[in-house]
């Protein structure tokens, strides 16, 4: 089941030095339940645009955007209950400890009382919060923090989850306890979108990936498709090789070629999986 | 909306803002402080005050009239210091008092020839300082024999403190030693002394010591509510919206089920509390040290002080409270809006001082003597509400009630657009999640030549309007001294028309925009919306001129302006009409509405920001006219014409209404002045009312209701497809990869 859907995502931004700023080209691409999601590139590839997006808090300017079927511009209520969003940029509050800040959110999301508890005891005895929970967020580290945003956003059990470059700055062993804590959720059937510039997370997680650099999907597909297509199996290697030619020049047909192949390859995908 | 988000978000922002130190600091612990220590410094002050002595140094006592001495002893009891100067001291020989002169100011003459003959000011200087005097009293010789032949010459600096003190003192000292002297002189003849003695007078005052106490606070207190409220909002407000955005926790907030309107409704009611409860704190703090601070200046004995500053009585205090509910709320509004727009909490700084600059005059306003509550002055956000309570702690409900319906609206209306303007804020990804600029200034200067559309954008629209505003107050100030004459009349008009409206805004729009035309908004109009707009202007001149005429009672205008436009009216009735109507209605409905209703309406109104177009460009359009009367009826009319341009797509059609409205009203004024009646078959409309022409009563209602009717068929009409549809600042559909194809 698709979770995720996104068709010929396009958006821009003004941009005072280069006029109009293409932060993503016409981008396509589907999540469904029960897998990771791998978005990987560089920074500034257009990553955060797009997961900003899948979370409503930014516009596309083309195309069509469904997460769990909803549209994300005129059914942003419902999207933004179906996603638990975890980003970098999704700072905890200084002066509110871990327990207040998940109660908080668990009201937004109107859990009523005989739900929100329980539920808070059994994600902050899963995560290993227990030991920090009145701890006020200024106090914590950054891996108690990263603990109490996915705690935030898995705090209404929402169907999709979106992670954005949330491992960076976490030391191994939190690190692990991500991506151990990303495996269990997949496990639950949760389709999990997961943005990152490492490889061996990519790796280790991921059941298809899509390669993104300056806004445009380079390929995408399971690791082994890739491997395959591109003859290497280093796949630091084959990062790094798609990456030099997404900044060849091209002329419009390569392009057209290109994302034929893309499309034609995303397809074998779909259905190889259903 | 949601509403149990509101109270969530509310609940969570008042919280966090209670655990932070920094803020209660400001917002409470602060005025609890500050008056006592201000008071305790005050005290300090007024004792050094009191014990502070000047001291006069008098050069030829000797000549003095030996039976009424001017000093007691060395000391008075009125804070002087005397210093006799002996007759053979070598620091006055050879001096003559007459040659000193004040110097001349050398902003308004510079004349050295003046400067040469006289005893240089730095000379006489030196002196004061060699004697160690403040002031200098040179008695000249027989002053005993006549006190009338030579003045006394007095050398003081007045730009030493001290010195004014010393001159007053000296004056007050030398008024009661002239009294004393006539009443001698007349005591030895018959006449006798009752008759230098002044009328006596009784007064009674009909007003209670703590009313008139009420009012004199009711002056100061909206000020420093007005600075507590604003504070009080500010703080909390950026570090809600600029905070947020800095610690990355506002993002946490807008991907949650708050929507962002119910985000901007919890802050803002946030933001309230907290200036409401600063302005409060401050009250009561300020007005119980004051109180207790001026009992202790009572039994000190200065009885006036006391009476003027001491305490409030109880209902009195009541409205002032009553009157931080509207001041708080209006800021807060404002002041979440203002942050909202910034990055960081110190680009939020920056924007403090602009809205207490915004804020001022509304505060000061009541302050004005005279400035009562009226239908004029309660229609002023802020003033409104500080002149309504004061006629409540003046006692005056009935009058009070009155104007309860106008200054409520007004102020939530100021609210609810505030709101309004800071919800947007939130919902523009541009505001949200803007970096700090990248560029350099030659690398954007570029980019805006590159980037240019058709149309403006809104900064450059605003950026245009405040140009013409500064452009014309510089333009009427040069302008002002000419003589009142046809010729000056049609040289002013062409250079504030040509030069100073039109021209900036033709300026920006062949630099900034591709086309001049669609940047002014020039289109083909459809035949029927001019026959319509054409018919509203003969239709509604009655109605606006009856407005007009209230706002003129309302607001008067001054002797001088009054006098002014007589003449101008007589000076209109000597020229030939057509050169009046070309000079006075065509050409200013042309610079006025290819400006305001052209360039500045197409920036603003991009984005969907058709209210936003017609707000500013109405306000812009009545600040273009330098007397308040006219600001007035021309915002009004500003609103109108940016509705008409709204439904006929362009500017021809508000042109067409302002030449015919600027026609009908010069040809009313100066066929007045030139004593013409109105023809026969026109006086079913018009009357000659004390020679001048009016509108017949009947005329003026069935007009209302015909201009009612147009307006409703405009508004009915398929509005035009042409170039007032808003674009968007980037094209919505972005030519990507497959359209290459």
């Amino acid at each position: 089941m698709d979770f995720v859907q996104v068709q010929n995502l396009c958006k821009s931004y003004p941009d005072a030095a280069m006029g109009e700023f293409k932060a993503l080209d016409n981008i396509s691409f589907v999540a469904r339940a029960g897998e990771v999601f791998g978005l990987l590139g560089p920074n500034g590839a257009g990553k955060t645009t797009a997961l900003r997006i899948l979370a409503t808090i930014l516009q596309p300017t083309s195309g069509t955007v469904r997460v769990f079927n909803y549209d994300v511009t005129t059914q942003a209520d419902f999207v933004r209950h179906s996603i638990g969003f975890v980003s970098n940029n999704t700072a905890i509050y200084d002066r509110m400890s871990a327990w207040e800040l998940v109660e908080y959110f668990g009201r937004l999301y109107a859990l009523p009382d005989d739900r929100l508890y329980p539920r808070m005891e059994k994600i902050f005895r899963k995560l290993q919060m227990e030991e920090f929970r009145d701890c006020p967020g200024v106090k914590m580290s950054t891996g108690m923090k990263q603990k109490v945003s996915i705690a935030r956003a898995l705090i209404h059990d929402p169907p999709v989850l979106i992670f954005d470059e949330a491992s960076l700055g976490l030391d191994v062993m939190v690190a692990r306890a991500l991506q151990s804590i990303v495996m269990d959720l997949r496990d639950q059937g949760k389709c999990i979108i997961y943005s990152t510039h490492i490889m061996r997370e990519v790796e280790r997680l991921c059941d298809r990936v899509a390669i993104v650099y300056k806004g445009r999907i380079l390929d995408t597909g399971t690791l082994a498709d890739l491997s395959d297509r591109h003859e290497q199996t280093d796949f630091e290697e084959l990062f790094f090789k798609l990456l030099s030619q997404g900044d060849e020049p091209r002329s419009p047909m390569d392009i057209r070629l290109d994302l034929e192949r893309l499309n034609a390859a995303n397809i074998a995908a779909l259905k190889a999986v259903n | 909306m949601n509403w149990s988000h509101v109270k969530l978000i509310f609940h969570r922002e008042v919280r966090d803002q209670l655990r932070d130190r920094r803020t209660m600091f400001t917002i409470c612990i602060l005025p609890l402080l500050l008056y006592p220590l201000m008071g305790m410094v005050m005290m300090q002050v007024a004792q050094f005050h009191r014990e502070q002595h000047v001291s006069i140094a008098v050069y030829g006592y000797e000549n003095w009239p030996s039976d009424q001495p001017l000093m007691d002893e060395v000391v008075d009891r009125q804070q002087i210091r005397w210093k006799k100067i002996p007759a053979e001291s070598e620091l006055f020989a050879g001096l003559d008092p007459s040659q000193i002169k004040s110097p001349v100011d050398s902003a308004v003459s510079s004349d050295p020839t003046i400067a040469n003959s006289q005893i240089d000011s730095l000379t006489a200087e030196k002196l004061l300082k060699q004697v160690e005097a403040d002031v200098i009293v040179w008695v000249p010789k027989g002053y005993q024999e006549s006190i009338t032949a030579n003045p006394i010459v007095v050398v003081s600096n007045q730009r030493w403190e001290r010195s004014q003190l010393a001159i007053r003192l000296l004056a007050d000292r030398l008024d009661e030693w002239h009294r004393n002297w006539v009443r001698t002189r007349l005591s030895s003849s018959e006449i006798g002394t009752s008759i230098v003695d002044p009328p006596r007078i009784e007064q009674i005052d009909l007003a209670r010591p703590e009313m008139k106490r009420a009012i004199v606070w009711s002056k100061i207190l909206p000020f420093v509510m007005l600075v507590w409220a604003l504070t009080g909002a500010f703080y909390p407000a950026i570090d809600l919206c600029a905070g947020e955005k800095e610690r990355g926790t506002l993002e946490t907030l807008l991907c949650s089920p708050a929507r962002r309107k119910e985000i901007v409704w919890g802050k803002l009611l946030t933001v309230m509390c907290f200036s409401i409860c600063t302005a409060m704190l401050n009250l009561a703090s300020m007005h119980t040290t004051a109180s207790i601070v001026m009992s202790r200046f009572s039994n000190l004995g200065a009885i006036d002080m006391v009476s003027a500053l001491g305490p409030l009585p109880l209902h009195s205090m009541g409205w002032l409270i009553l009157l931080v509910i509207p001041i708080s709320a209006m800021f807060s509004a404002l002041a979440l809006a203002v942050a909202s727009l910034a990055r960081s909490t110190k680009e939020g700084q920056y924007y403090l001082m602009p809205l207490l600059l915004i804020g001022m005059p509304l505060v000061m306003l009541p302050m004005i003597p005279g400035v009562l509550l009226s239908p004029g002055t309660s229609i002023v956000p802020v003033t409104g509400a500080v002149l309504m309570s004061r006629a409540l702690m003046d006692g005056e409900y009935a009058h009070a009630l009155l104007h309860l319906p106008t200054v409520t609206t007004v102020t939530i209306l100021c609210c609810l657009l505030a709101v309004r303007w800071a919800i947007r804020q939130f919902e523009s990804e541009n505001v949200m999640f803007r970096d700090s600029e990248r560029s350099s200034m030659s690398q954007w200067i570029r980019n805006v030549w590159r980037q240019r559309e058709d149309i403006p954008t809104a900064n450059e629209s605003i950026l245009c309007g405040l140009l013409i505003l500064v452009c014309l107050f510089f333009g009427r100030l040069s302008l002002g001294g000419m003589p009142l004459s046809w010729a000056s009349i049609v040289q002013s008009t062409f250079v504030i028309q040509l030069g100073m409206i039109l021209a900036p805004a033709l300026i920006m729009a062949t630099v900034l925009t591709k086309s001049v035309r669609k940047a002014i908004r020039l289109h083909a109009p459809r035949p029927m919306d001019l026959l319509i707009v054409g018919c509203l202007a003969f239709c509604l001149h009655p109605t606006y001129a009856a407005f007009a005429q209230a706002v003129g009672n309302e607001y008067k205008l001054g002797d001088q302006t009054t006098s002014m436009l007589m003449q101008f009216d007589t000076i209109l009735g000597t020229v030939p009409v057509w050169s009046v109507i070309l000079v006075l209605a065509v050409l200013p409905a042309i610079c006025e509405e290819f400006a305001f209703r052209g360039f500045l309406f197409a920036g603003l109104q991009r984005d969907n920001g058709q209210l936003r177009a017609i707000l500013i460009t109405a306000v812009l359009f009545g600040l273009s006219h330098g007397v308040l009367q006219q600001t007035i009826t021309a915002s009004i009319m500003g609103l109108l014409l940016g509705w008409i341009s709204i439904r006929t797509g362009g500017v021809a059609c508000t042109v067409l209404f302002h030449v015919l409205h600027n026609s009908i009203s010069l040809l009313l004024a100066t066929q007045s002045s030139r004593g013409t009646m109105p023809p026969a078959w026109l006086g079913w409309a018009m009357e000659s009312n004390h020679g001048h022409l009016a509108y017949t009563s009947m005329w003026c209602t069935l007009s209302a209701g015909m201009a009612a009717i147009l307006v409703a068929w405009l508004a009915t009409r398929a509005p035009t497809v042409a170039i007032s549809q808003p674009a968007n600042s980037f094209p919505k559909n972005v030519t990507g990869v497959t359209s290459n194809s």
